[in-house]
C-alpha cells in the first residue's frame, strides 16, 4: 500500500513540516542542548554556550602589561629590600606568561590543559598581589585600587567552556525543590482529574437523559472551558480573597479555616483552592466529551438489555462502560497531561505560594528560566517534565492498546 | 404501572434539580463578579462585600478600566492574534489533514506520531528557545508571537480535520479524478464544500485556543501595547491587587466576546471537541 510520496502530494504536507520544524521540533532539540551547558543569560561568562574555551589574547596581553607596569611603579615606592624582591618576582612571572602569547591579537581556542594553565596563572597572580599589598599596607602605593580592577579584566579574557555534560541532571535529582514541585504537580493532577472524571461521568449520564434544554446545558457547560484560564483564575482569586472573598467567608463560617485570610495562607488551603478552580473549569468539558461518547452508543442495546431484565447497574457495567472506554481514556489522557502541565492557573492564583506549597513543575521551571534567567537548569527541569509526560502517555497508550492510532 | 411512573417522575425531578445545581455552580462566579463590578469601592470591602446586590450601582470601574487601563486595547490585540492564528493554522491543517486522510505515503505514521507528540509535550519546553530566537531576530513585542502559537493549535486542528475528511466518501473524489482534476483541484472544488462544517469547527476551536494563550505572550510580548486579554487581566492583579472593582469590570468586559462565540457556535464547538477525543 505504501509508496513514495509524489511531489504534488508532498506540497500538501510541506507547510506543516516547515512550521512544526521551526516552532516545535527545533525548540525541543535546542532545549536539550541547553541542558548540557551551564547557560545563564545574566552571567557574562555563561550567557552563551561554549563547547571549548576561548581566550582573548589581545585583551590578555594588554591587561597583563598594565599589571606589570603598575607593579613596577609601586615597587619604586617601597623601601624594604625583600619586599622589592617580591615585587620583582611577580613582575617576572607575569612577563614570562606574556611572552607565550606575544604578538597574537585575536580570540583563540585553547585545549583543556592550556586553559587550566592560564586559569592557575591568573589565580596565582591575584593571590600574590593581594598578599603583597596586605603586607605593605602601611606604604603609600598609588595603584592599590587599580590592580584588582585590572586583574578582573584579565580574568575576563579567558572564557572557559560551560559545557557540563549530564551534571545538571544529577543535580536535579538531588534538588529538594524539584521533588517537592513534582509532588505538588502529582497531587494536583491526580486529585483534580479524579474529581473531574467522576463528576463528569455522572453529569454526562444525567445530561444524556435530559433531552429537553440540552442546547442551553451545553452552552453553559462550554463557558468555563472557553474563557481564558488566567481570567477564571482571577475570578476565583477574588472569591478566595481574605478581605472580601465570598468563598473564603463561607469556608471560614463553616469552620473549614479559622479565618477568611487563612484560606490562601495555608499550604493545604491553597492547594485545595487551586484544585477547586480547576475542577470548576474542566468538569463541564469532561462531561461534554463523555456525553459525546454516550451518544454514539446505539440505543437499541439499552432496549434489548431492558428486555433481558438487566438492572441499571448491570446495564452500566456491561454496556455503557465498555463502549465508553475509548472515549473515556482519550479524554482522561488529555486531561491528565493538561493538569500535569498546569501553569496559568497557579501562576495567577497563588504564584506557587505560600512557601512553595503549590509550586508545580511548570511554575518552578519558569521561575528558574525567566526569574533567574538560568536557561540551562530551567531546561533540565522542563526535560524532567517531558519524561514524566512521556511516561504518562505511554501508560495510557498501553491501556488504550491499538485504539488510539489504528483508525488512521 | 402507576408506581413505576411515580418512581420515574421522582428520578426525573432529581435529575432536573442536579442539572440546575450544576448550572448554578458554573454561573455563580460570573454572577458574583458582575455584581461586584457595579459596587462602589466602599461596598466591596467590609460589610457590603458579601451582599448579593450593589447598594448603589456605579459604572466607575468600567470607566477606569476602559479609559485608564486600556483594556479594549488588549481585546483588540487578542482579536488580531486569534484571527491571524486561525487563518494560517486552519489553512495548513486542511492541507496536511487531506494528505493524511487521502494519500498513502511512506512516513505518514511518523508524521502522525510527530503531531501526537507535539500535542502532548509540555509547552514550557519551547518557550526558552523561542524567546532566544525572537530576541535575536528582534521580533519580541510584535504580532509575530502568532507563529509559535502553532505548537498549541496545530495538532488539534489537524486531528479534527482528519476526522472530518475521513467521513467524506471517497467515491466523489474518485469521479473527479477520472474527470482529470489534480489533487489540489479536487480538494478545493469537491472536498472543501463538503468539509465546510469541519473547517468551521476547526476554525472556532483554533480561535479560542489562540485567544486564551498565556505563556508565550507573557514571555515574548512584555510591552503593554501587545498584551492580549489573558495577560492584561493577569497584570491587573499584580498592579493593584486589592482593587477588585476594576478587576471585576475588566473580567466582565473580556468575557463578553467569548460568551458571544460560545452562544453562537456551541454546536460546532462541541462537535469539534468530541471529534478530537472520540474516534468515530
Amino acid at each position: 500500500m505504501e509508496k513514495r510520496i509524489s511531489f504534488k502530494e508532498f506540497l500538501f504536507i510541506l507547510p506543516i513540516l516547515i512550521i512544526i520544524s521551526v516552532f516545535s521540533i527545533w525548540p525541543i532539540l535546542d532545549s536539550v542542548k541547553y541542558t548540557v551547558f551551564d547557560y545563564r543569560l545574566n552571567d557574562q561568562q555563561n550567557s552563551k554556550m561554549f563547547l571549548g574555551s576561548s581566550f582573548n589574547t589581545s585583551s590578555f596581553n594588554e591587561n597583563a602589561k598594565y599589571v606589570a607596569y603598575y607593579l613596577k611603579k609601586d615597587m619604586e615606592a617601597v623601601e624594604d629590600e625583600t619586599q622589592k624582591q617580591e615585587f620583582e618576582r611577580i613582575i617576572v612571572y607575569v612577563k614570562e606568561m606574556m611572552a607565550v602569547y606575544e604578538g597574537q591579537n585575536q580570540n583563540i581556542k585553547l585545549s583543556g590543559n592550556e586553559a587550566h594553565e592560564i586559569e592557575d596563572f591568573i589565580e596565582k597572580v591575584k593571590m600574590d598581589i593581594s598578599n603583597l599589598y596586605q603586607v605593605n599596607a602601611a606604604a603609600n602605593l598609588s595603584n592599590r585600587d587599580n590592580l584588582p580592577m585590572i586583574i578582573e579584566d584579565l580574568e575576563k579574557s579567558l572564557i572557559s567552556s560551560n559545557f557540563i555534560g549530564l551534571k545538571a541532571y544529577g543535580k536535579v535529582l538531588q534538588d529538594g525543590r524539584f521533588w517537592s514541585a513534582l509532588r505538588n504537580t502529582l497531587v494536583f493532577t491526580i486529585i483534580s482529574v479524579f474529581i473531574e472524571f467522576t463528576l463528569g461521568l455522572a453529569l454526562a449520564m444525567i445530561m444524556n437523559k435530559a433531552m429537553k434544554g440540552i442546547g442551553l446545558i451545553r452552552t453553559v457547560s462550554l463557558i468555563p472551558w472557553a474563557i481564558p484560564t488566567a481570567v477564571s483564575a482571577l475570578m476565583w482569586s477574588y472569591m478566595y480573597d481574605g478581605g472580601s472573598g465570598i468563598i473564603a467567608k463561607i469556608l471560614a463560617d463553616i469552620g473549614f479555616v479559622s479565618s477568611p485570610e487563612q484560606l490562601l495562607l495555608t499550604s493545604t488551603g491553597a492547594m485545595i483552592c487551586a484544585i477547586i478552580a480547576d475542577v470548576w473549569k474542566t468538569t463541564p468539558y469532561m462531561a461534554l466529551l463523555i456525553l459525546g461518547g454516550l451518544q454514539t452508543i446505539d440505543s437499541g442495546l439499552y432496549e434489548s438489555s431492558q428486555i433481558d431484565g438487566a438492572g441499571i447497574v448491570k446495564t452500566f457495567m456491561a454496556i455503557t462502560l465498555p463502549l465508553l472506554k475509548p472515549a473515556i481514556l482519550v479524554a482522561l489522557l488529555f486531561r491528565t497531561l493538561d493538569a500535569f502541565r498546569v501553569y496559568d492557573l497557579i501562576a495567577v492564583l497563588t504564584g506557587g505560594g505560600p512557601g512553595g506549597s503549590t509550586e508545580t513543575l511548570s511554575i518552578y521551571a519558569y521561575k528558574i528560566m525567566f526569574g533567574q534567567t538560568n536557561f540551562g537548569y530551567g531546561s533540565v527541569i522542563v526535560m524532567m517534565m517531558f519524561l514524566c509526560v512521556a511516561a504518562i502517555a505511554a501508560l495510557f497508550v498501553k491501556v488504550l492498546g491499538a485504539d488510539v492510532m489504528s483508525k488512521n | 404501572m402507576d408506581k413505576a411512573q411515580n418512581v420515574n417522575r421522582i428520578w426525573q425531578t432529581i435529575f432536573i434539580l442536579l442539572i440546575v445545581l450544576f448550572m448554578g455552580i458554573i454561573i455563580f462566579p460570573f454572577f458574583w463578579i458582575l455584581v461586584t463590578s457595579f459596587k462602589p469601592t466602599s461596598e466591596i470591602f467590609g460589610e457590603g462585600a458579601y451582599s448579593i446586590y450593589a447598594g448603589r450601582a456605579v459604572i466607575e470601574h468600567y470607566k477606569t478600566v476602559i479609559f485608564e487601563k486600556q483594556i479594549l486595547r488588549a481585546v483588540l490585540n487578542s482579536f488580531v492574534v486569534a484571527t491571524t492564528t486561525m487563518v494560517y493554522v486552519v489553512s495548513i491543517a486542511i492541507l496536511a489533514a487531506y494528505a493524511i486522510s487521502r494519500f498513502n505515503f511512506k512516513g505518514k505514521n511518523i508524521l502522525l506520531g510527530l503531531i501526537l507528540v507535539i500535542s502532548m509535550f509540555p509547552q514550557m519546553i519551547v518557550v526558552g528557545p523561542i524567546y532566544n530566537l525572537f530576541t535575536m531576530l528582534n521580533l519580541t513585542n510584535s504580532y509575530f508571537v502568532v507563529l509559535p502559537y502553532s505548537t498549541i493549535t496545530l495538532p488539534a486542528a489537524v486531528w479534527i480535520m482528519v476526522t472530518h475528511f475521513n467521513k467524506i466518501p471517497l467515491a466523489i473524489e474518485e469521479s473527479a479524478k477520472i474527470d482529470g482534476a489534480t489533487p489540489f483541484e479536487t480538494l478545493v472544488k469537491v472536498v472543501f464544500p463538503l468539509a465546510a462544517p469541519g473547517v468551521f469547527t476547526t476554525a472556532i476551536i483554533t480561535f479560542i485556543s489562540a485567544w486564551n494563550e498565556f505563556l508565550l505572550t507573557i514571555t515574548i510580548n512584555t510591552n503593554k501595547e501587545y498584551h492580549t486579554v489573558p495577560v492584561a487581566v493577569a497584570f491587573l492583579r499584580s498592579q493593584f491587587s486589592i482593587l477588585w472593582g476594576q478587576v471585576s469590570a475588566a473580567t466582565i468586559i473580556v468575557t463578553i466576546p467569548t460568551l458571544i462565540i460560545v452562544l453562537l457556535f456551541q454546536k460546532q464547538i462541541v462537535s469539534g471537541l468530541i471529534s478530537g477525543a472520540v474516534k468515530e
